[in-house]
């Protein structure tokens, strides 16, 4: 889905933004989008700063053994992988299912505006 | 070296200028030639992102280090696709919505005053540079390796096969290059994957097993490579922020057509890349396991040599025809990785320098689009002469610092300045000169007094500085802010370039 307006960089005019930041809407698309991004980047900062941490200071623990020959660390690093796909792929889901149709809203409301004498 | 090593290479060498020659004659304006007319898909663009990030120091770096140092390599693997999330979740949309070919074109927008974009251009630089010499480097010395060249000469051969990508091919050419061998490399990473699991019954775990008995009971443990547990936790927000700051890889998102598609192509990346640094940490076990921990370390100090060995021993050994197919399929896509990787970060510093520096700051942007892309491709080749000779007299040179410096000042410089740029109202040029300054300055000189340079005579403990550098960066960039005193109309501009960032829509001026 190409929106051909945005990909010549839509311009509008050079006030059209203030009314634009103002609106509900606009407001609406920020508070939705930090709700879900804070906590996914709490998520992958908390998860791999913490590895990094512990590979400094926490050896003895990341060398517990806990499947057969795999120790905590390696077990560990394999979570950060299947965290940051999952990471991916909810971001993916939230921002097609819930930002880019509000995104929409503004940019149709802004256009609409502008068209008004 | 053999023939069917020559025959694969000359193979991926002609698909190549194949590529060039036929994006050259699409390559017409200043958007074709930094942003391949920002028609790539999200698919393309995944592979070309996943053929720039997987540079020769991933493809055989992450195998060498996981075989030689056990846990550590496997640390240094995973770092890369966390970073993802950062650029994902913070980095690649705002950067789509707000800039047209380069990262100054970010700073400039927000701050229009010339000192700001100065400031960017020289980090883009030194950046660039830090990475861009010692792939030239490694380049160098893996074709001297297998064609038997002059170290310089092997040099030269790589200068010139990137300067041809750019110059004549632009942005276009470079993707598909990158897209090439994205798929080449995933395919020998899918074979080497098979053979390795196959000899031990499709079993990781006995992998882990057989390596710790073989390599000893610390093998497994991190700490054998970055002793300094300080230099763990460096590593770590290095990746975590740095990759997110190097521009090789953000001019990649105006290559696509719109905010959705630059997200989607970060989706792709994740898991291509990803999958293949998981791969990694499995070949560096399984080198151990199947050739051992003694004979890796003969004629393979730094461990870069590990995956083609491993490849030969799967293929079925010294000598035998699987063996030398395995050997040479290898060694020829790490030279694509390499004319790859130098070829994108060439286009990058011809972008800070022609378009950033020449363009906007000298002449206003007062420049016919004819002669941007004349002066474009001039750049490109001046850019590519002068990492050549850089490559050149890096030989000798611990080449490997350099790469820690760059993701480093990626992370202290860069990075705080791009994030600041997008989402803190108060940040103004004063912040840019404080963030990249401090930033800058921190890096390189803790980088050159750590062990990375001076060894055992170091006069500070770590190789990976960030830890101090990037906390330096940060108060220099809010510091730099405060100093310069508020300014209500730029603050008050900082709702358009909130409005930009969220929906893509310009102001016209």
């Amino acid at each position: 889905m190409v929106d051909k307006a945005k990909q010549s960089g839509a311009d509008i005019a050079p006030d059209a933004w203030i009314e634009g930041v103002q609106g509900a809407e606009f407001k609406t698309l920020i508070d939705t989008k930090r709700r879900s991004i804070v906590p996914m980047i709490a998520i992958y900062v908390v998860g791999y700063m913490g590895l990094s941490v512990l590979a400094g200071f926490g050896r003895g623990i990341l060398g517990i053994k806990v499947l057969g020959p795999v120790n905590l660390g390696f077990a560990l690093i394999a979570g950060n992988y299947v965290m940051s796909w999952a990471l991916a792929l909810v971001y993916a889901r939230v921002s097609a299912n819930s930002h880019d149709p509000l995104v929409k809203i503004v940019v149709e409301k802004t256009r609409a505006r502008r068209s008004v004498p | 070296m053999n023939l069917i090593t020559i025959g694969m290479f000359a193979a991926i060498l002609l698909i190549s200028l194949g590529i060039t020659a036929w994006a050259a004659r699409r390559t017409r304006t200043t958007v074709d030639f930094y942003a391949a007319g920002k028609g790539l898909t999200a698919a393309q663009n995944g592979f070309a992102l996943a053929g720039d990030w997987c540079s020769a120091a991933a493809f055989l770096g992450f195998t060498g280090l996981t075989a030689l140092y056990g846990m550590d390599g496997a640390l240094y693997a995973v770092g890369p696709l966390v970073a993802f999330c950062t650029v994902l979740l913070l980095i690649a949309e705002p950067l789509r919505n707000t800039g047209t070919y380069t990262i100054g074109d970010v700073i400039m927008y927000r701050m229009r005053q010339p000192p700001a974009l100065a400031a960017a251009i020289i980090g883009t630089i030194v950046i660039n540079l830090a990475y861009l010499v010692p792939q030239m480097a490694g380049g160098g010395l893996l074709i001297k390796l297998l064609f038997g060249f002059r170290y310089d000469v092997s040099v030269m051969l790589v200068g010139l096969g990137m300067i041809i990508y750019v110059a004549v091919g632009g942005m276009l050419a470079t993707s598909w290059v990158q897209i090439v061998k994205a798929i080449l490399m995933l395919g020998a990473g899918f074979v080497i994957l098979i053979l390795s699991l196959k000899g031990v019954g499709f079993d990781p775990l006995a992998l882990f097993a057989s390596a710790e008995a073989k390599a000893g009971p610390n093998f497994l443990l991190p700490g054998n490579l970055l002793k300094n547990p300080f230099d763990e936790v460096s590593l770590g927000l290095g990746y975590m922020l740095g990759l997110a700051g190097l521009p090789h890889v953000m001019t990649r998102f105006y290559t696509v057509p719109d905010a959705t598609t630059a997200r989607r192509s970060v989706i792709w990346v994740m898991f291509l890349a990803g999958a293949f640094f998981a791969c990694t940490t499995i070949f560096g076990l399984a080198a151990v396991h199947y050739i051992g921990p003694e004979a890796l370390r003969v004629g393979n100090p730094g461990g870069n040599l590990t995956l083609p060995l491993l490849a030969q021993y799967l293929g079925g050994g010294k000598g035998t025809t699987g063996g030398d197919l395995m050997l040479g399929f290898v060694s020829a896509v790490a030279v694509a990785t390499i004319l790859a990787v130098v070829a994108g970060l060439t286009l990058a510093t011809s972008g800070a320098v022609a378009n950033d520096l020449y363009v906007n700051l000298i002449k206003k942007g007062n420049v016919e689009e004819r002669q941007q892309v004349l002066v474009a491709r001039i750049t490109a080749i001046v850019v590519g002469v002068v990492a050549t000779l850089l490559g050149i007299l890096a030989e000798g040179v611990n080449v490997a610092v350099l790469v820690i410096l760059a993701i480093c000042i990626a992370a202290s410089a860069n990075f705080p300045v791009l994030a600041l740029s997008l989402f803190w109202r108060r940040f103004n040029t004063g912040g840019v000169i404080g963030g990249m300054g401090l930033g800058l300055i921190s890096s390189v000189g803790l980088a050159l007094i750590g062990p990375a340079y001076l060894g055992p005579h170091a006069l500070w403990p770590l190789v990976n500085p960030t830890v101090v550098a990037l906390p330096l960066g940060i108060l220099g960039a809010v510091l730099g802010s405060l100093i310069a005193g508020r300014n209500h109309e730029h603050e008050k501009r900082f709702g358009e370039v909130t409005f930009r960032i969220q929906t893509g829509l310009r102001s016209r001026s």
